[in-house]
């Protein structure tokens, strides 16, 4: 993977440079963004929440981006974007690198990786600077892919006394998640999403609507003895019955792959699909607000993930709201935010009429009940603005997860761009 | 007599750097076919809201460089943002190739003599130095 990702910066640098001698004014453009940041948390027992896991105060939350675009001729630019992350070692990553033709002055089309335009402040999200919070909040700015390759539209204009923009891309990308401590390859195919915005004065609305085929790969994650032991026990019952070459052995350690080919044998193949992520439609819908009037700041926005068919994956539903103060070069601002997830219903269609029945539709409910997320984050912060292009940031959440004990979280940050 | 001159002249010394940065004009180049800007026309432009001129010809903003008591002055007035949120809304722009802030383009002379030789150019500059060159399209208050 790292391997891709630096032949894909060296592609876009080795762009830059053979545009170079063509471009009429031979300019680069330079910018960048740094936020250097850490915090604590009052009980590291509990899972890390946004990265943040130490009781001490630590200082590994940091990120540095740059970004060159240089004109290749009057219409067409190429723009680079890099960044390295300290918690992925300060790998270089290339988040943007695309080509992009000004068709009018309304109007662009860019070709080559992107990022999906899922949120309102998807465009410059790990420029903090440009946002009232350290990162936005983490319950509904949860997606682990923000990148796609691909090509996009996008155009502004005017509607009535509106300010409009309008963004069509379509493509896909390939990358690995960590999902339960595995890496897996996930991927979309045929992506294709679309996000408009209309503005006026004070006021922002936005609504974006997002389909793909989604790929994970989630048959090498390894599963809990709540679902390994039950799952041991019945195969040694169903293997009781049969003679020994009909007898199915269950893999040790269980994974979903190994739970997977044990549901076959038994003859559960619908489920074993709808359990699996394999070219499954999945519906990204996100709504938001959002109001500055200078004094008075306020953002509001919802977001689903709907996965057709089922699958091992939740229903996400999120959201949040915040409002904020701004006086002087201060901005107080409170959020409240909320994961409220629908569990699948992978065990659809499996009719109790024996023991064998009734445990795996007691496993696949189990499985299905140890995904969806239900949170809700209480978080204040302030936002100090030192000079134009810096800014400190303080962040305090209290974090209450159902079936975990509260959390507390303790955030700082300085962001610049320059 | 020529004590009062004198004091004349002093006053005036005193006056006069006060009177400068009391007052920026915007300002176009004389062959443009318009001969006034509303603020919103104006803050637009500089905000990459629109790209053209109201009679529709290409518009070029410059802005004077950050830190000039100038570019603070029209970032509050006519972009109604702080030097702060001035930077906050470029960089949500910057960062995604949506657009390009105005090009800093030095100090009130600068800008001045930029505009003068360009039509589609419009800058803030101090009322004071205006002459034939250049066109004052709005007046900050």
């Amino acid at each position: 993977m790292i391997q891709t990702r630096l032949k894909q910066s060296i592609c876009a640098l080795a762009l830059l440079s053979c545009a170079h001698p063509l471009a009429q004014a031979g300019d680069f453009n330079f910018s960048g963004f740094m936020s250097i940041g850490g915090g604590f948390v009052d009980d590291e027992s509990a899972p890390s929440y946004a990265g943040y896991s130490e009781e001490d105060l630590t200082f590994d939350n940091s990120l540095l981006g740059i970004q060159v675009s240089s004109d290749i001729s009057d219409e067409l630019s190429a723009t680079v974007q890099l960044t390295a992350r300290s918690f992925d070692g300060f790998d270089v990553e290339a988040e943007w690198a695309y080509v992009s033709w000004q068709a009018t002055d309304e109007s662009t089309v860019r070709i080559g990786r992107l990022r999906t335009p899922f949120y309102m402040y998807s465009d410059y999200l790990d420029v903090g600077y440009a946002y009232p919070w350290i990162s936005p909040p983490n319950e509904v700015y949860y997606l682990p892919f923000n990148n796609v390759n691909g090509i996009d539209y996008y155009t502004t204009g005017t509607l009535g006394s509106f300010d409009t923009t309008m963004q069509v891309y379509f493509g896909g990308f390939t990358d690995t998640l960590n999902q339960g401590g595995m890496d897996v390859e996930a991927k979309t195919r045929n992506q294709l999403g679309f996000a408009g915005t209309l503005a006026k004065d004070w006021w922002t609305f936005r609504a974006a609507y997002h389909t793909a085929k989604l790929s994970i790969d989630l048959t090498p994650v390894g599963l809990p003895s709540s679902i390994s032991g039950p799952a041991s026990d019945l195969n040694n019952a169903v293997n009781s019955q049969l003679p020994p070459e009909a007898q199915h052995t269950l893999q040790s350690p269980l994974t979903i792959g190994g739970f997977a080919d044990f549901l076959t044998h038994l003859g559960y193949n619908q489920n074993t699909d709808r359990m699996l992520i394999q070219d499954d439609t999945a519906q990204f819908l996100e709504v938001g607000v959002n109001i500055d009037t200078g004094t008075f700041v306020a953002a509001a926005e919802h977001v689903e993930l709907r996965l057709d068919d089922e699958t091992l994956f939740s229903d996400n539903i999120r959201q949040f709201v915040m409002v904020g103060v701004r006086t002087g070069d201060w901005l107080i601002h409170l959020t409240a935010s909320k994961a409220d997830d629908d569990a699948s219903q992978i065990s659809k269609g499996v009719a109790v009429t024996d023991q064998v029945s009734g445990t795996v539709k007691q496993l696949l409910d189990g499985l299905a009940a140890d995904d969806p997320l239900t949170r809700d984050t209480v978080t204040l912060g302030a936002r100090w603005d030192i000079t134009a292009g810096t800014a400190l940031k303080i962040q305090y959440s209290d974090v209450d997860t159902e079936g975990r004990a509260g959390q507390k979280v303790y955030a700082f940050a300085l962001q610049t761009v320059f | 007599m020529s004590n009062f001159k004198a004091m004349i002249v002093a006053i005036g010394l005193l006056i006069t750097p006060f009177a400068a940065l009391s007052e920026i004009v915007v300002v176009v180049h004389p062959s443009t076919g318009f001969d006034s800007m509303s603020a919103d026309d104006v803050s637009r432009l500089f905000l990459g809201k629109t790209k053209k001129f109201p009679n529709g010809t290409a518009a070029v903003p410059l802005n004077q460089d950050a830190g000039t008591a100038a570019r603070d002055q029209f970032n509050e007035q006519v972009c109604k943002k702080s030097a702060s949120q001035y930077k906050a809304y470029w960089s949500k722009l910057v960062f995604t190739g949506k657009g390009t802030p105005p090009k800093d383009a030095g100090d009130s002379n600068n800008v001045k003599s930029l505009v003068a030789s360009n039509p589609n150019m419009i800058g803030y500059i101090d009322g004071s130095l205006v002459d034939g060159s250049v066109k004052v399209v709005y007046t900050l208050e």
